[in-house]
């Protein structure tokens, strides 16, 4: 199982938080040494663009900002078909496309968990949940420091967050 | 594929091979084989894919429909395409019928015969379903020709508002084709018939009527008597 | 629960822009929400532009194969398989979500499609399809499905 990056949008549909875990430019060699993390939280505050590594030289390929618009804008899009189709009371929990596989996961707050891994992967609602429980509302909600809002990813990555998020990654894949 | 091969040089020994590259327009086999080099009583396994078939009909029925003004003109011009090939195919399948029995069919029934089996069986590979002189005794000269599933028709589904059509007009021509050419005229339509208790369980049943001319019929008449 | 929608990309020409067009929808059990003709030409469109970003997502680099968009969508209710043919014509098909196979009834209905849409000489490209000979063998084909 490979996870190839991790997003959450907040209520106000932006993305306060991404994480591109190293995309695959070489064969995995198995092993944590492969896991190359690139953080770009917050990456409207400082303007920088993130240092993607290899993968900038293409030109064809699009910013991770520009990524996460379009990812919130088809998970918007198709949680609305759903809820269309289904019911109100439905809601989606993942597509797959030939190359990788989306997971969904909105709280009632309509903050929202978004994951893509490989195609291979099975059901990870209960994984995005557990972000949820054990890491966003016990490092970002319970902390004084954090805002209420997170404009701009503003208080979201903070270490404790981020070093729990690494490890649980780590954990399942 | 033939055609691709690199055409061979004219070579001196081999005058007809060098003039029939030489024609433009016409592509030949380089082995020189053609449908024409075929022996023509093989017969078997001369079988055709039925979906390039499928596209070609469709293509058909769509040029027909082009400039026509109305179902009638449509089936007559169906008719008209199948026509020439019952004339061919009489000849090909008398050809291909033992020598014995390689005699143009002399009377209506045997005619008909003809046609449900030989040319039934050469073009969809099956005998056709049902053949049935007309019951009403005021037209002694008309005939049925049932087939449950017209291959030609598989594909096809008519638009309402043009349900009086059936494509199969192009079989009846080619029946038309075979006994005209025999020394029978006679007028062949297809008729839908797959509607009432019986379209259940075929929607896509056809009868061709075969309606033979008036002096077809006085000559049999005489014949039988003699 | 089944239901199934035939979607289609016009290519764009001179005199008319690219248009994303619904061919063919039907429901085949209750199950899925009843919409009208214009929501259902709404979602059509919105699932093609949907489809056309999904493809664009892709996380691997290099791409291993030419990306494809949403094969499989799966939510608490349904499930929707989405088969797209080389000329970029979409077939949708919506399940219970734990039906097996579904990429294995949308390959028979697409040849359901060749054969009894394409072959027709009285269909016309990308109009909708009302086809009996198509609609009577679909509709064999999903009985068959959903008495099992």
């Amino acid at each position: 199982m490979v996870v190839y990056s991790f997003y959450i949008f907040d209520r106000h549909t932006e993305c306060v938080y991404s994480k591109l875990w190293a995309r695959q430019d070489r064969p995995i060699s198995g092993g944590g040494t492969s896991i190359r993390p690139i953080s770009d939280s917050s990456a409207t505050s400082n303007g920088a663009p993130p240092d993607l590594g290899p993968a900038r030289a293409r030109p064809a390929r699009l910013s991770a900002q520009d990524d996460a618009k379009l990812i919130f804008g088809t998970i918007f899009s198709l949680r609305n078909m759903v809820r269309k189709l289904g019911g109100p009371d439905d809601s989606f929990i993942s597509f797959r496309t030939g190359q990788y596989k989306l997971h969904y996961f909105e709280t009632p707050t309509s903050t929202k968990f978004v994951m893509l891994t490989d195609t291979g992967t099975l059901n990870m609602r209960n994984v995005l949940h557990q972000i949820y429980v054990n890491l966003w509302v016990e490092y970002v909600v319970k902390n004084p420091i954090c805002p209420v809002e997170h404009p701009g990813g503003e208080g979201v990555a903070n270490e404790k967050f981020e070093m729990g998020l690494e490890t649980f990654v780590k954990g399942f894949v | 594929m033939a055609s691709s091969q690199p055409v061979k040089p004219p070579l001196a020994g081999q005058p007809a091979q060098a003039q029939r590259g030489s024609q433009a327009g016409l592509k030949y086999p380089s082995s020189g084989k053609t449908i024409y080099n075929r022996p023509l009583n093989r017969s078997r396994t001369q079988e055709l894919s039925q979906a390039s078939f499928a596209y070609l009909f469709g293509e058909m029925v769509s040029y027909a429909q082009k400039r026509v003004t109305g179902i009638q003109d449509l089936e007559k011009r169906l008719n008209v395409q199948g026509h020439p090939i019952g004339l061919k195919l009489l000849d090909l399948l008398l050809y291909r019928e033992p020598p014995r029995a390689q005699t143009r069919p002399l009377n209506i029934i045997a005619l008909l015969q003809f046609i449900t089996t030989a040319l039934w069986r050469h073009l969809f590979s099956r005998p056709a379903d049902a053949l049935e002189k007309s019951s009403n005794p005021e037209t002694p000269d008309e005939y049925m020709i049932s087939d449950n599933e017209p291959l030609v028709n598989q594909y096809i589904s008519v638009p309402k508002e043009m349900n009086q059509l059936n494509c199969a007009a192009f079989v009846a021509g080619i029946v038309e084709g075979v006994c005209d050419g025999a020394g029978f005229p006679a007028r062949v339509t297809a008729h839908s018939v797959g509607k009432g208790e019986e379209g259940e369980l075929w929607p896509g049943k056809t009868v061709f009527l075969v309606k033979f001319q008036p002096e077809v019929v006085e000559r049999e008449a005489y014949l039988g008597k003699s | 629960m089944s239901s199934f929608y035939i979607l289609q990309t016009s290519f764009p020409t001179a005199d008319k822009p690219q248009l994303c067009g619904l061919v063919y929808q039907r429901d085949f059990t209750e199950g899925l929400n009843k919409l009208s003709v214009n929501d259902y030409l709404v979602l059509a469109g919105t699932f093609h532009g949907v489809h056309a970003i999904t493809t664009r997502l892709n996380p691997l680099h290099p791409p291993n194969e030419p990306p494809s968009g949403i094969e499989v969508l799966e939510t608490e209710h349904f499930r929707l398989q989405c088969f797209q043919t080389l000329t970029g014509t979409k077939f949708l098909l919506f399940t219970e979500p734990f039906q097996l196979n579904t990429d294995k009834i949308v390959a028979r209905i697409y040849e359901l499609y060749a054969d009894y849409v394409m072959k027709n000489p009285f269909y016309s490209l990308e109009m909708p399809i009302r086809s009996e000979g198509w609609e009577r063998r679909l509709v064999r084909e999903m009985r068959v499905l959903n008495s099992r």
